[in-house]
């Protein structure tokens, strides 16, 4: 911005020549934080461009700087919630640079347990910074509430001390980045974080009494928080912070919020023409939004020689006709996974791969990763046990076939129909059921030999040795229990409360019927016929 | 308690059964043998053991050990040298496996790593250079307010296509050091550090262990901060490894995930995550939040299939070591690799007890130390002097040399047949390479293709017979041979990839002359196909115009894949001479799978079960071993419970066990004598076992629990239930 760049000149030549020098140009080992340091460390911006930054928080804005009043006034603590990436955070920052007020931020999702968050606040408030010579210490440790009250006292008359005998010396100029009044005001991110924590709500209640028991009017504390205000009051006699809430972004506010720093805004306007409005309906996180978009407007801008143009009405259209077909898939993906260009394999290789366009596809119905043939039996086992209830176990694999049974049952009353349709359901709530492990270790037995069998013959056909058939069956079924604990390790089995009676633990299977078919499918196990369907 | 009994009587040393502790029947309780020290190494060695009350029970030296040896060692003297020569010979052997190995493994990982280092050393750049933060902005708590793309975690998923984690432990230890040998500050976490226990504050702690020093009291993502900005680190990206990213704790890895992007912008982090299964894996154990923070690219390791490829190339395709497999344990290899584990660090433990078993087995195995220096020439004067009357005497009775009829007069002739044996590559190892050259196409794998053409009956020559080639479409089952499929696909072959066939085959039979004539043979072909090719244009050109050409280069292509389907028959015909059906193959070639197989499948349950069937044959004392079938009061208890419960169906009533387990310890004779205490007893019994004098009630009572619990432990049985407290129900049978 050029505003700021002209008033960074500006102040470097009407720098007081008393204070110490608040940023070096360089990094220096020896700088030491002075009392300036908790200020924003920049220039201070006007409120005209604290509003441009923020289009869509024009009321809030001026709340918020309403709420933390003028100079030298005490507030009430703040408490600023709505979901997440509305700007809270930003807003409080950028409003309290407009100010040049002293602050102090501990995010709590950075400092994640109290002793953490009490040290970082003593930390910045002393002036201490981490680094090799002490150590990486603290500089007080603390970690009780009590000896934070007592800590924080102390800090807080220091830094006053020190912020009034500066603002005795240095001239009251807006444009300086210098602390400006006697107040310093606590910041709290991520509010909603404690509750988490080890003892989280008394910690809560103690952050909100916290203004109440120092009963010092040179503290303002700011909570941020992405949950209202209701989930924390418990009536605990503490005055109840201000609340302020920043609702999330139209869609209008988002246009303007993504056409603020682009070269091209016509283009881009164009562009968000297309895609604003399906994606907000998923989500109005600017964050989200922007990753999103900035991978999609490559692909816009792919047919375009020159990024400079404005596009008329024709191009548009060719635009979004190149665009379309990516939108839907991009709506319903949070985690994308791109594949980079040196990823092992040679150009000429990925041409190759690229012609065979058919044959890759066919690939996606293989595993894409390799496991051990006992091990796919295993995870056939456990899907089936998940999925068959164990009284049909018997009927499935017995030796004359199950096949029989299952059709006798078919024939049924229109009542028993309905019924069955309600365990459906039930059962659609329920997921996948539980089993022993000496279920899975049956079902495996089972299956693995049938699965056997058919490969044996093939080895007899050419081995004529039946001993190496019966050595390999062997093979099959030892260090089955390794197997299992592999599976437990891929999230494919998990391990679930034991059942109280029993005592011994239950296996849930996590695996998609897609990948159990293509595992049977490797091994050209008839999986469906092992299925049992309402 | 007299404590006379504690001064006779020292506690065992191996077991130490705090449920005993404090009976009155402490020291007429034998010490547990059998989950503990069951052989002791005593029948493999035949020294007697250091256990106290064994060896006063064992009668040393035991006669079947002393004769096996004796059959050994018919030439004491030189046994004892070549034992030791043997053992420092399998070191040099298998250092030279080991280290083929290492490097086939480390350059099929090296585009991988390095395609990785590219990829962050330019997201490096492209972040240097969007603008550097100065010092104060760096280190302090709030977050630089630039855009909100900022807080992205720049990932690099690494898939190592492998269910099982082993192999690539290894692969992720190279990364770290080849990434800090090219200067990136490295941290490696595995997942164990991200337990829910420790929360996320264990695994920063870790991770500042590794970048910044050893102790730090709060752990803490500003220590971080701190430190990247001294000491010019900040010229280097930081990288985290997380190797085995499904096993970690989810939560923990998103705290971490969600910590590490809020400070992205002051300190670029790269993450790089070991997957094993599938991209998608992430988004099963992460959260939304932390998802949304990753911008990940993907990357992917060899499969442990072609890895496997490629190790077996070159440990025995490729001039190695000289040993080799037979026919039975490369099959055996092959299904323990594919059915069992499916792991690289399996198959390579496989192949060392192979190899150790060899060279323990095969007193002629020395040679091979000549097979892995270079020099032929040394063999005949240097391999001369190792060949004593003994050894050369084996060496004319070894099978192989019986089966070719080969005597002592051609004596002369042996260094012949070693330098036969030694060289390498042989014209069968080309055979195969070209093989597999045409099974690539068809994706095989040289592990198929390696165990199909190791038969020394050579039954895929049958395929050549001309009943198999008419009908071998017919049942041509897919699975069925390797050397069939391949047969196949050679006529399925488009013109471009017969002529890179060719030439691949031209640089494989570079060494034998016979096989390289005729590969040249079929060049003019090959330029004819192509030019009729050329001359047709376009491939998708439409049919109607080049039909007539069209069918002029079909004819021409299929009488080339005709004249190539010739020369490989011809190559199987001639030069396929699997290592078995060499003489003096003994010396490089490991036969014995059963031994390969019990060493490799322990089967522990079944180990347990008939040694406490059969425990004399480990405890060796005097009065069982001629005890035929009946039970004596002498024997462990645990082993008279386990012989009495074989007669019980799966369920076991205490009582009846117990009644019998007592007639047991208490002859018929001795019933009526009177009894006496116990602790005098007791020392006397055990002193002699071959009269004991019977034990009181309570003594047999403990013994029994004792016993029924060592089996519980065991994993033998299961201890009585709610519903029927009167019976154990047996939860292993057979053996």
């Amino acid at each position: 911005m050029p505003r700021e760049e002209s008033s960074k000149a500006t102040r470097r030549s009407t720098r007081s020549s008393s204070s110490v020098t608040v940023e070096n140009a360089e990094p220096n080992e020896s700088h030491q934080p002075t009392v300036d340091d908790l200020t924003f460390g920049d220039e201070s911006i006007t409120v005209d461009a604290v509003l441009s930054n923020f289009p869509g928080r024009r009321s809030q804005i001026l709340d918020l700087i309403r709420l933390v009043g003028p100079l030298d006034c005490p507030t009430l603590p703040l408490m600023i919630y709505g979901s997440a990436s509305t700007g809270k955070t930003s807003v409080v920052l950028q409003v309290l640079r407009h100010l040049s007020r002293p602050f102090v931020y501990s995010s709590c999702r950075t400092c994640y347990s109290p002793r953490i968050l009490f040290e970082s606040i003593l930390n910045q408030l002393f002036l201490h910074r981490k680094c090799s010579s002490n150590g990486y210490s603290s500089a007080k440790r603390c970690d009780k509430p009590s000896d934070f009250v007592n800590l924080l006292r102390e800090a807080l008359g220091n830094v006053i001390e020190s912020l009034e005998s500066g603002s005795e010396t240095s001239r009251p100029d807006k444009s300086d980045g210098k602390p400006m009044g006697k107040m310093v005001y606590l910041i709290f991110d991520n509010v909603d974080l404690i509750r988490d924590w080890d003892k989280g709500s008394m910690i809560l209640q103690f952050l909100f009494s916290l203004y109440d028991v120092l009963k010092m009017p040179q503290l303002g504390i700011i909570l941020i928080s992405g949950l209202p205000p209701d989930v924390y009051y418990s009536n605990m006699g503490y005055t109840d912070p201000l609340p302020l809430y920043f609702p999330e972004y139209s869609e209008e506010d988002l246009r303007q919020i993504f056409l603020r720093n682009q070269v091209n805004r016509k283009l881009y306007s164009a562009f968000l023409d297309v895609v604003l409005k399906p994606f907000c309906r998923v989500t109005r996180r600017v964050e989200e939004l922007s990753t999103t978009f900035s991978s999609l407007f490559r692909k816009y801008c792919e047919p375009l020689d020159d990024l400079g143009i404005s596009p008329n009405e024709d191009m548009k259209r060719r635009l979004y006709s190149h665009l379309k077909p990516l939108i839907a898939p991009c709506l319903n993906e949070i985690f994308r996974v791109s594949s980079h260009p040196h990823d092992g394999v040679t150009r000429g290789e990925r041409r190759q791969k690229a012609s065979y366009g058919s044959e890759n596809r066919e690939e996606l119905e293989t595993l894409d990763f390799h496991m051990s043939t006992s091990a796919k039996y295993l995870l056939i086992a456990a899907f089936l046990a998940s999925r068959n209830p164990a009284t049909l176990d018997a009927s499935m694999f017995d030796s004359t076939g199950g096949m029989d049974n299952r059709k006798r049952k078919r024939k049924a009353s229109e009542k028993s129909m309905e019924k069955k349709e309600m365990a459906e359901q039930e059962a659609v709530m329920k997921g996948p059921g539980s089993f022993p492990l000496e279920r899975l270790l049956a079902i495996f037995q089972c299956i693995a030999s049938v699965g056997d069998s058919s490969f044996g013959e093939e080895e007899e056909e050419e081995d004529e040795d039946p001993t190496g058939y019966d050595k390999e069956n062997n093979n099959l079924m030892s260090d089955i229990l390794l197997q299992v604990s592999s599976l437990c390790d891929a999230h494919f089995l998990i391990k679930s409360g034991s059942c109280p009676l029993e005592g011994s633990i239950r296996y849930r299977s996590m695996v998609s019927e897609d990948l159990a078919l293509k595992a049977a499918r490797s091994l050209s196990f008839p999986l469906a016929k092992y299925l049992y369907r309402r | 308690m007299a404590p006379s009994g504690n001064v006779a009587d020292p506690p065992p040393t191996s077991t130490i059964d705090s449920f005993n502790s404090g009976d009155t029947a402490e020291n007429d309780i034998r010490p547990f043998f059998v989950l503990h020290k069951a052989s002791s190494g005593s029948s493999l060695h035949g020294k007697p053991t250091g256990n106290v009350k064994s060896k006063r029970r064992i009668e040393s030296p035991n006669p079947k050990i002393a004769k096996r040896s004796e059959v050994e060692s018919v030439e004491e003297g030189d046994s004892q040298f070549f034992s030791t020569t043997r053992l420092k010979v399998f070191d040099t052997v298998w250092s030279k496996i080991e280290k083929t190995i290492e490097d086939v493994l480390r350059y099929s990982n090296s585009k991988v790593f390095s395609g990785i280092h590219d990829w962050i050393r330019e997201s490096f750049e492209s972040i240097v250079s969007s603008g550097a933060l100065r010092l104060s902005e760096a280190v302090r708590s709030y977050p630089v307010l630039t855009q909100a793309s900022s807080k992205q975690l720049l990932t690099a998923m690494v898939l190592t296509r492998n269910l099982e984690m082993v192999d690539d432990l290894l692969t992720f230890e190279e990364l770290e050091l080849h990434l800090k040998s090219q200067g990136c500050h490295v941290a490696k976490l595995s997942s164990m550090d991200f337990s829910a226990k420790s929360g996320v504050g264990g695994c920063l702690r870790v991770l500042l262990r590794q970048f910044v020093m050893p102790t730090v009291d709060v752990v803490d993502v500003t220590i971080l901060a701190s430190w990247y900005r001294e000491n010019q680190n900040h010229e280097n990206p930081v990288v985290i490894i997380v190797d085995d990213t499904e096993r970690c704790c989810g939560s923990v890895l998103s705290d971490l995930i969600l910590i590490l992007s809020e400070w992205a912008v002051k300190v670029p982090i790269f993450l790089v995550m070991g997957v094993s299964t599938a991209h998608d894996a992430p988004r099963k154990i992460l959260s939304v939040n932390a998802l949304q923070r990753l911008c990940a690219s993907s990357f992917t390791l060899s499969s442990p299939a072609e890895r496997m490829d490629a190790v077996l190339e070159a440990v025995f395709l490729r001039p190695c070591s000289g040993f080799t497999v037979s026919h039975k344990v490369a099959l055996f290899m092959r299904s323990y690799f594919l059915c069992q584990d499916g792991t690289l660090t399996s198959f390579v433990r496989t192949l060392k007890i192979a190899c150790l078993q060899h060279f323990s087995l095969e007193p002629l195995s020395i040679m091979l130390e000549h097979f892995c220096q270079d020099g032929i020439n040394q063999l005949s004067d240097e391999g001369n002097g190792l060949l004593t009357e003994a050894t050369m005497k084996h060496a004319f009775h070894l099978p192989s040399v019986t089966r070719n009829k080969i005597t002592r007069s051609t004596f002369e002739m042996l260094p012949q047949f070693l330098s036969d044996l030694q060289r390498m590559p042989n014209p069968w190892s080309v055979v195969v390479l070209c093989i597999y050259e045409v099974g690539k196409f068809d994706k095989l794998r040289l592990l198929d293709i390696f165990c199909e053409t190791l038969d020394p009956e050579a039954r895929y020559l049958k395929y050549f017979s001309p009943s198999a080639t008419v009908n071998f479409q017919s049942h041509d089952s897919g699975r069925s041979s390797v050397i069939r499929r391949v047969l196949h696909k050679l006529r399925d072959l488009s013109p471009s990839q017969l002529s890179t066939l060719l030439k691949s085959w031209e640089n494989l039979t570079a060494d034998f002359s016979e096989m390289n004539d005729k590969v040249m043979e079929l060049h003019p072909f090959m330029r004819s196909v192509e030019a009729v090719g050329q001359r047709q244009g376009l491939p998708n050109s439409p049919k109607k115009h080049a039909s007539r050409s069209h069918s002029k280069h079909e004819k021409e292509l299929k009488a080339m894949t005709d004249k190539v389907a010739a020369v490989i028959e011809f190559m199987l015909r001639e030069y396929m001479k699997p290592v078995e059906s060499v003489p003096f193959q003994e010396i490089v070639c490991f036969k014995n799978v059963d031994m390969l197989q019990s060493a490799l499948l322990g089967d522990p349950r079944g180990r347990i079960q008939s040694d406490l069937l059969e425990s004399h044959n480990i405890l060796h004392c005097v009065c069982c071993s001629k005890r035929g079938t009946n039970l004596l009061p002498s024997m462990h208890d645990t082993s008279i419970l386990y012989t009495l419960a074989q007669e019980h169906a799966d369920v076991i009533n205490l009582h009846d066990w117990y009644q019998s387990f007592k007639t047991i310890l208490i002859p018929r004779s001795s019933k009526a004598k009177p009894k006496s205490k116990s602790s005098s007893k007791s020392k006397k019994r055990k002193d002699m076992c071959e009269e004991p004098e019977a034990p009181t009630e309570t003594l047999i009572q403990a013994r029994f629990c004792r016993a029924v619990m060592e089996l519980q432990i065991a994993g033998l049985i299961r201890m009585p239930s709610k519903r029927r407290p009167d019976f154990v129900q047996r939860v292993a049978f057979g053996s």
